[in-house]
């Protein structure tokens, strides 16, 4: 007597499923995390013997062995500081507007669906609206100034989306305490929304200039140069940036410029996790009394 | 239940019942919609000072949305509009000069659910009278509040922990402590114990009884026994109508409407 608790046939069968769905789940995300070694392997195995401390101070040259990443690395974070500068109390004021007091009007929704398209306009667009824009009209040449609003422009849709999101997570019950207890829309937001919603906002920001600060498009577009031999002193100077220096290098036919453009991806690459690190520490800071 | 003797009722489907005392809250032939769909119709009430008065009805009757009427909270439901007058000591709550958040100021609530903020205890508590501008001694005035909720003893070696790592019982009469930490008159409690188990129930009621000294209590529950236990008035909503208020013991010993005779007698509902 197998009894009544034997697993029927039908059963079998969807253990079989779940065990196969769940194989597929998990080969997949090894897939990707795999391929993304390979790539850090290569870049690593190939820059390393490259990357050491003159090639932080050094400017470009044509002289591989005397070539170095300082207007490029210095650009980078000229470009990128502006760029959260402008692009996050913008955006963070926008999401808190549309979440927050925006009443449901066919314009708000408008906006709303014309937000969620401007994240998925490549960025070579925001690139020729940058030099409209910035660069001729409002004739701020090719500075970092320049480069610093078209990236805010091409992160601000991203930033807002998330932010909305990181808000909307955040439990009704919350808000109506607050409410409840007199206060304001503003107090509820300052003390209760924006804390609670905070590692999600600071999430996205960081994903958003994440994105930044790898794009090489927009600003070749409005004219950052390629061959820069001095650092930008104020947000009116001229710049180029780690994608466009790694850019120029790989375009060249010697290997040994290939190997220092494989050093410049290491460089661009820390400075990616060194900003997802603060992101991770801000989050866990902010996160407050937990049970 | 003993001061309030020789009180006559009248018959009628919305009478108004002889309360001693002027009332803090009264209701004038009120109906709550929400768009096109009214939840609460041509409902007047007078609510007496310093008693618990509860509302009653089965599900879907409308009881919560009245409640939340008085202190405004239906501001936020974004098609929910009223007609009628809701009078606290004879001032228009609606009237167009009463700003909403001076009413929620007076007119304290507790909800279904418990929900603290994540934040400290003390915090939980002092944040309300902080924002409202209070000028004096927190920890007194947090320890007070505390006190009156009956949860001083059980909380205060560890003020300073995550309200989160209370019990439920426990962390609603911390959320019953916030609201009387601001002083107000009213405390509305919306099935304040619905999500509790039996000992914390019985916690929040023993609570209720030794509020009423001070504050005037509006409660809405789905549990009848609740009500007849801790409530002097009674008030009994069906499908948005009031079909019978008065002192407790009479609307469940004496209903004056068979339909509150089948509900209190748990023939539907």
């Amino acid at each position: 007597m197998s009894g009544i608790l034997a697993a029927p046939k039908n059963l079998r069968r969807r253990r079989t499923q779940s065990a196969v769905f769940r194989w597929l789940c998990l080969s997949l995300t090894w897939l990707c995390l795999v391929l993304l070694a390979v790539l850090l392997v290569h870049a690593t195995r190939e820059g390393l013997p490259w990357l050491d401390w003159q090639f932080l101070t050094d400017f470009p040259s044509r002289f591989p062995e005397r070539a170095g990443i300082r207007s490029a690395l210095m650009g980078t974070l000229w470009v990128i500081g502006f760029t959260a500068l402008f692009s996050i109390p913008f955006g963070v004021a926008a999401a808190i507007y549309l979440e927050e007091y925006a009443e449901r009007t066919r314009v708000s929704s408008m906006i709303e669906v014309s937000i969620a398209n401007l994240a998925g306009v490549p960025s070579i667009v925001y690139g020729i609206l940058g030099l409209a824009l910035f660069v001729r009209w409002l004739a701020l040449g090719r500075s970092v100034l320049a480069g610093a609003l078209t990236l805010s422009l091409m992160v601000l849709p991203v930033i807002i989306i998330s932010s909305r999101e990181a808000m909307r997570a955040v439990p009704g019950s919350i808000r109506r305490a607050s409410y409840a207890l007199g206060a304001t829309k503003w107090q509820t937001v300052r003390h209760h929304v924006l804390p609670a919603a905070l590692p999600g906002i600071l999430t996205g920001t960081i994903l958003a200039l994440s994105r930044a600060i790898g794009e090489t498009a927009p600003l070749i577009m409005i004219g950052a140069l390629t061959y820069v031999a001095f650092v930008p002193q104020g947000p009116m100077d001229a710049f180029t940036a780690l994608p466009i220096q790694i850019f120029n290098w790989v375009s060249r036919p010697q290997e040994d410029f290939h190997a220092l453009a494989a050093a410049a991806i290491v460089v661009l690459l820390a400075v990616l996790l060194l900003m997802n690190a603060v992101a991770v520490i801000i989050r866990i800071r902010t996160q407050g009394p937990r049970s | 239940m003993t001061e309030n003797t020789a009180v006559t009722t009248e018959q009628g489907p919305t009478s108004e019942p002889a309360v001693g005392d002027a009332p803090i809250l009264e209701t004038v032939g009120v109906t709550i919609r929400y768009g096109d769909t009214p939840a609460i119709r041509d409902v007047s009430l007078r609510i007496p000072e310093r008693m618990i008065t509860a509302i009653i009805g089965p599900s879907g009757c409308g009881k919560s949305t009245l409640l939340r009427q008085f202190n405004r909270m239906n501001d936020f439901i974004p098609d929910a509009g009223m007609d009628g007058q809701i009078l606290y000591r004879g001032v228009d709550l609606y009237d167009r000069d009463v700003d909403p958040v001076e009413v929620r100021r007076r007119i304290g609530m507790v909800f279904q659910k418990p929900n603290p903020f994540p934040k400290t205890i003390f915090r939980n508590i002092a944040w309300g009278p902080v924002i409202n501008g209070f000028k004096g001694d927190l920890n007194e005035l947090v320890e007070s509040a505390l006190h009156k909720a009956a949860l001083w003893d059980e909380v205060k070696d560890r003020l300073h922990d995550s309200a989160l790592s209370l019990s439920g019982g426990q962390q609603q009469r911390l959320c019953i402590a916030r609201a009387l930490a601001l002083q107000p008159e009213i405390l509305l409690m919306d099935e304040p114990a619905s999500a509790l188990d039996p000992v914390s129930t019985a916690r929040i009621e023993d609570l209720c009884f030794e509020l009423k000294e001070r504050y005037t209590i509006v409660i809405v529950t789905h549990n009848m026994q609740q009500a007849a236990r801790v409530s002097d008035y009674t008030a009994f909503l069906d499908t948005g109508k009031l079909v019978e208020f008065g002192e407790t013991n009479q609307v469940f010993t004496r209903p004056q409407h068979k339909r509150t005779e089948d509900y209190v007698s748990g023939r539907f509902g």
